[in-house]
């Protein structure tokens, strides 16, 4: 396949030093800082659910922070986003703030859901980011929805020509999942504009990826059976990972049509919180660590001076400062933010309720409606009352 | 929500004066998703065979050649599928009618239907809603054995976040699916096949009947009978043999069991003193259930006996005619609660 | 189907009940409404009716022996039902799971299973118990025991003709129908309802109204005080072992010493009445005759230390008509001025605006004279917890024999009521001779 430079320059894909884009170095940067606030981010994530702060599940994207980074780079803002549960890097990358972020995952009105959806449902409407969907392969036919949706805008709705392509994220785990298969039907079926994108880690939870499917060694085989456009991408180069993904997402794009990746990556830590890792070496694991995605864009971008090891704002270090501050405060915010009112129990079940309700989680439907007056939110607006 | 309220389109089918005129069920609910079609680009119909088959029964007959293939889509038989899709792009602001040949076939899009649809708004705090109507075929009666004979609202009235819309003759289902496809959130809207050949009087021009508020079907004084969807016929029949025993029973359409009309039943159980709930569901956990709680926890001083409720029986629907039809909540076990609830067994 | 028996809940605390006798013996004919047993309750000992005609069958609690409210006590075969078939079955449910309470002869159709419909028994509603061990409870609707309270229906006193007896709408409305409520009536029957009789505000009795006739006629609604008087004089005329006991009373000096004071005091615009001098010599009396002033109080007989004599006042018909006892409190104590002003007063404000409850409470002993009608020989029931009443005739002039010679006087009869377990006849006579002292000789009234 062909890779495509925003600036027109091509060549053949490679996964070893790449030539740079003719990006602005703020831009490069501004992705290795990216690669770093996640990193920095999921380190305190794991230390927060360590101290209890955060509850539930909670996978963190360590490793992997060159596939979230560098797809959501190589599309338009506008273009959705959909992920499974492993998801604060997308978030992250797709413009959510830190604080939002974690206080989500603190469960604080100051998260992105208000503390309703919690680690595996990150939500950011204008950032064009729709979940965050915790069941396995769940969110690929909502996926496919969404780039229906935005097809459906351009050419039904404002009779014009495709215009935007969604990226579906998933993991290897989700490929043998019913609706996935029938998802890719249906877009292959009706010409959908929608990339599947497996971040192929090797193991969906602890099942490695040759004990849990067939054709384990190309996946993009079952993409080739729904007749979508295939690419496998080395997901531990951001780099690679721009290229490759501008050129598809362009043709998905331009030909309104889906496609499908095997993304190969690693996960340095465990499935979740509550992973040992038993059914992987250690050895394995120093392996794909010495092949990491952060370490690999920094040589690149030491060797054309875009940065400094130390030093200065554009260094290496100062860009680590940064992100820990970050972090740091994103914690601190997320602490003192305010637990959810009880009000907001009752919110956000229907967005027309109705004047004589009496049919859902509602106090009045428990308690009758003298109670329901207690249930007003905060901000006086009447609740689902 | 104030919008939706105060419509001014909301009215009674039986208020709209005009000519008679009679049309089938099914004519019914084409006539308010074509209208609404017509009226908003973002409306699509899309399930198997709703395109050019003419629909598997019939409900989008020549709605393809209005609206085209890009709004009336045929899928693969593959409900996870197209109803993940369909939520998905109802995520981003269109507004999918799916069509579900049968209820029964819903249980295999689970998933999206009830894990995705309902939960959206809240999970993302507000920020997605999921305006979209799912229809089809609910309900025992046709002979088709028990896998296809599912009354869906025993499980799915169980989920918040869900509007559940039964209705039991032609005007209601044009006028509450109109107001589905308006409606901002999820509704499941469930027509029995049993109904859908049933000519009836559906009032010329435009009206929507709002959500949550039933219709007294018959006044009487002596025993409430609640019921929602086809069953409500049957009721409609008990009460005229009940009446010539003497027995006056007032009959209360819910239309809707979510959201649940309650004040409109409590009235009238204040009033009766004696209440029998008809559901075709299962009886075990039921929407039927549901209400014969909410009337003895707000009747509990009205109330003469306890609540009956007449299910269909509690095993997996027969095949057999004979046997399908005394599994159904009938005339006969209508008659039979109510003469025990008013002590005249 | 036959009919089953059940012991009867006869009293608002019985709990158990003794067959006294047995009227019919088993294969004898019944008949609705017929006695057949006296039951002694905890309080007395009443009659038994059955409520379908038919045949007894079994009876299957001998006389002497005591059980629970609800058990069954006997078997009655309904037309066409075989008397040894239905002994034969009847044995076998000697302890059943749902004691029925005998219901009205209106649903005499009576003890069928609580009914389930087919709907509910298919989900396995069946073997579930609807009893439970320690014998029934009071079983009322919601919707009847909330009309019940409305209209002031003691729930306890109504037969529930629902499954295992429960209370329903139609008995409450029934009861209603019995009771009276008549709007009407409804003014002055919430004046009257706090004063009529007696004081007591417990519930009100329905007294099983007796199958109508199938005449022509208009109903009037029972008001608040009727109902009590009906409960109250039912609760005294059949539960006080009442007997009667009739003197004559000379009046000639009484009279002539009326008139000689009331000539007297008539510019002080004081005028004795005749009862006055009755109700001061009924309490002077109590003096040497403590019985009198004492009521039963089940294991004991209470005498009481303060004297106080109610008078009975019958209310004018446009008041709801009626009758109350005004109390005059330490009569014994009073002069005849202060008792004949007393009783004006208690008559005016029952007449008027109407007596308080401190007005009509803790009468000892009661006074009814209907002498002022013409009559002249009348009984009366007791007023509880009284022991005894008196019940005044007119003063009339008759001949009377007085030393052997046909003269006319004036005489007047009075008849007590008396309470047997408190007062037996000879101590009756005893307080009607001291009565007789007193009126006969006048001024020891006044002195």
């Amino acid at each position: 396949m062909a890779t495509t430079t925003p600036s027109g320059s091509s060549g053949a894909p490679s996964s070893g030093a790449r030539k740079l884009p003719s990006l602005p170095p703020d831009t490069l940067k501004n992705w290795l800082r990216q690669m770093h606030l996640i990193r920095e981010f999921e380190v305190r994530c794991m230390q927060s659910y360590q101290e209890k702060k955060i509850g539930g599940f909670c996978h963190v994207y360590i490793g992997q922070e060159a596939v979230a980074v560098g797809c959501t780079h190589a599309v338009r803002h506008e273009d959705p986003i959909i992920t499974a549960y492993r998801d604060h890097g997308h978030a992250l990358a797709r413009g959510m703030t830190s604080r939002a972020c974690m206080a989500e995952m603190y469960g604080k009105v100051g998260g992105c859901a208000k503390g309703k959806g919690g680690s595996m449902h990150m939500f950011d409407r204008p950032n064009n980011l729709y979940g965050g969907h915790g069941i396995v392969g769940a969110q690929t036919p909502l996926g496919t929805g969404l780039a229906f949706a935005t097809k459906y805008e351009d050419e039904v709705l404002n009779g014009g020509k495709n215009k935007r392509v969604t990226l579906c994220f998933l993991g290897d785990g989700a490929v043998n999942q019913g609706a996935f298969y029938e998802t890719m039907n249906l877009a292959g079926l009706f010409d959908i504009p929608v990339i599947f994108i497996v971040e192929n880690n090797g193991y969906s939870m602890g099942t490695s990826i040759n004990r849990g499917t067939t054709m384990s060694h190309d996946l993009t085989i079952k993409g080739r059976a729904h007749g979508l456009k295939e690419a496998t991408m080395d997901g531990m180069d951001v780099l690679a990972v721009y290229h490759d993904m501008y050129e598809l997402a362009e043709w998905c794009r331009a030909n309104s049509r889906p496609a499908f990746v095997d993304m190969k990556c690693y996960r340095y830590k465990g499935h979740s919180m509550s992973d040992p890792r038993k059914y992987r070496t250690r050895e394995e694991e120093e392996r794909h660590e010495l092949n990491d995605p952060i370490g690999k864009f920094e040589r690149v971008l030491l060797d054309h001076g875009v940065i400094t090891l130390e030093g200065g704002d554009d260094s290496i270090k100062e860009i680590m400062k940064s992100t820990r501050e970050e972090v740091r405060d994103a914690i601190q915010f997320s602490n003192e933010s305010p637990e959810p009112p009880m009000s907001d129990l009752y919110t956000d079940v229907f967005l027309e309720p109705w004047s004589r309700f009496t049919g859902s989680s509602l106090p009045e439907f428990m308690g009758g409606a003298e109670n329901a007056c207690r249930f007003h939110s905060t901000d006086g607006k009447e609740g689902l009352v | 929500m104030t919008a939706v309220l105060h419509n001014p389109l909301f009215r009674e089918p039986s208020t709209i004066s005009g000519a008679t005129r009679e049309i089938e069920f099914r004519d019914a609910i084409r006539e308010a998703m074509s209208e609404e079609m017509r009226r908003d680009k973002r409306v699509f119909l899309i399930g198997e065979e709703v395109a050019q088959y003419d629909g598997a029964y019939k409900v989008s007959k020549g709605m393809l050649a209005e609206f085209g293939e890009r709004r009336i889509i045929d899928t693969p038989i593959s409900e996870s599928g197209f109803a993940g899709m369909a939520i998905g792009a109802a995520a981003m602001g269109l507004r999918p009618i799916v069509e579900f040949m049968s209820w029964s076939f819903s249980l295999v899009a689970a998933d999206p239907i009830l894990n995705n649809a309902p939960k959206m708004l809240y999970m993302s705090g507000g920020q997605l809603g999921c305006p979209i109507v799912f229809r089809g075929n609910d309900g025992a009666g046709g002979q088709l054995g028990s896998t296809h004979s599912w009354a869906v609202e025993g499980l799915y009235s169980n989920v918040p976040g869900v509007k559940i819309v039964i209705p039991s003759c032609a005007a209601d289902a044009k006028g509450l699916m109109k107001t589905a496809i308006r409606d901002d959130d999820p509704v499941f809207f469930l027509e029995s096949e049993r109904l859908l050949s049933i000519k009836e009087h559906v009032p010329e021009g435009e009206y929507l009947i709002p959500f949550g508020h039933a219709a007294v079907r018959r006044t009487g004084t002596q025993c409430t009978i609640c019921s929602w969807g086809r069953p409500v016929n049957f009721c409609m029949e008990a009460a005229e043999i009940l009446a010539k025993e003497g027995i006056d029973c007032e009959v209360i359409d819910l239309r809707t069991v979510r959201p649940l009309d309650l004040p409109t039943v409590i009235a009238s159980v204040k009033k009766t003193n004696c209440a029998v709930v008809v559901d075709q569901s299962w009886s075990f956990a039921s929407p039927g259930a549901e209400l014969a709680s909410q009337i003895h926890r707000h009747c509990f001083d009205d109330l003469d006996n306890f609540v009956y409720r007449v299910h269909s029986d509690d095993v997996p629907t027969p095949y057999s005619s004979k046997l399908e039809q005394e599994y159904l909540p009938n005339v006969r076990k209508i008659c039979e609660a109510v003469r025990a609830a008013t002590y005249r067994a | 189907m036959p009919i089953e028996i059940t012991m009867p809940r006869l009293s608002d605390t019985m709990e158990a009940g003794t067959v006294i006798k047995w009227n019919v013996k088993e294969g004898d004919f019944v008949k609705s409404g017929s006695v057949v047993a006296d039951i002694e309750t905890d309080k007395a000992t009443m009659e038994m009716q059955c409520f379908d005609d038919g045949r007894m069958a079994a009876i299957l609690v001998e006389a002497g022996k005591q059980v629970k409210v609800g058990t069954p006590i006997a078997l009655v075969a309904l037309e066409g039902e075989d008397l040894a078939a239905v002994k034969a079955g009847g044995s076998a449910t000697k302890v059943p799971t749902a004691p029925v309470v005998v219901p009205p002869a209106a649903t005499s159709s009576a003890a069928r299973p609580a009914t389930v419909t087919q709907t509910e028994t298919r989900h396995g509603m069946e073997g579930f118990p609807t009893e439970g061990e320690d014998g029934p409870r009071m079983r009322v609707s919601p919707v009847a025991r909330r009309m019940a309270e409305d209209h002031g229906i003691d729930i306890r006193l109504v037969r529930g003709s629902g499954p295992g007896g429960r209370v329903i709408k139609r008995d409450v409305e029934q009861a209603i129908e019995n009771k009276s409520a008549s709007q009407a009536s409804a003014k002055s029957s919430t004046i009257a309802s706090s004063q009529a009789l007696s004081v007591s505000t417990g519930g009100v009795q329905t007294p099983s109204a007796p199958l109508a006739l199938a005449l022509p006629g208009r109903d009037v609604a029972l008001t608040g005080m009727r109902q009590t008087i009906a409960r109250r004089l039912v609760e005294s005329k059949t539960t006080i072992p009442h007997y009667q006991v009739t003197m004559k009373f000379d009046m000639d000096r009484l009279i002539d010493l009326r008139a000689n004071y009331n000539e007297k005091l008539k510019s002080s615009g004081v005028k004795l009445s005749v009862n006055d001098f009755l109700v001061r010599a009924c309490a002077l009396a109590m003096a040497e005759h403590p019985y009198f002033n004492a009521s039963f109080a089940g294991d004991h007989v209470r005498i009481h230390e303060v004297v106080n004599i109610g008078v009975a006042i019958s209310l004018p018909e446009e008041k709801g008509g009626g009758l109350v006892v005004g109390v005059i409190k330490d009569a014994d104590h009073k002069s005849l001025r202060q008792i004949s002003a007393d009783t004006k007063t208690l008559a005016e404000k029952a007449r008027t605006k109407g007596l308080s409850v401190q007005d009509m409470s803790d009468a000892t002993f009661t006074i009814s004279n209907l002498g002022m009608f013409g009559v002249e020989h009348f009984t009366a029931i007791i007023n509880p917890p009284n022991s005894a009443i008196l019940a005044c005739g007119a003063a009339v002039q008759q001949p009377v024999v007085r030393d052997g010679q046909l003269v006319v006087g004036t005489q007047m009869q009075a008849t007590l009521s008396l309470d047997h377990r408190v007062i037996d006849g000879a101590m009756a006579a005893q307080y009607l001779a001291s009565l007789k002292e007193f009126i006969e000789e006048p001024e020891t009234l006044v002195v």
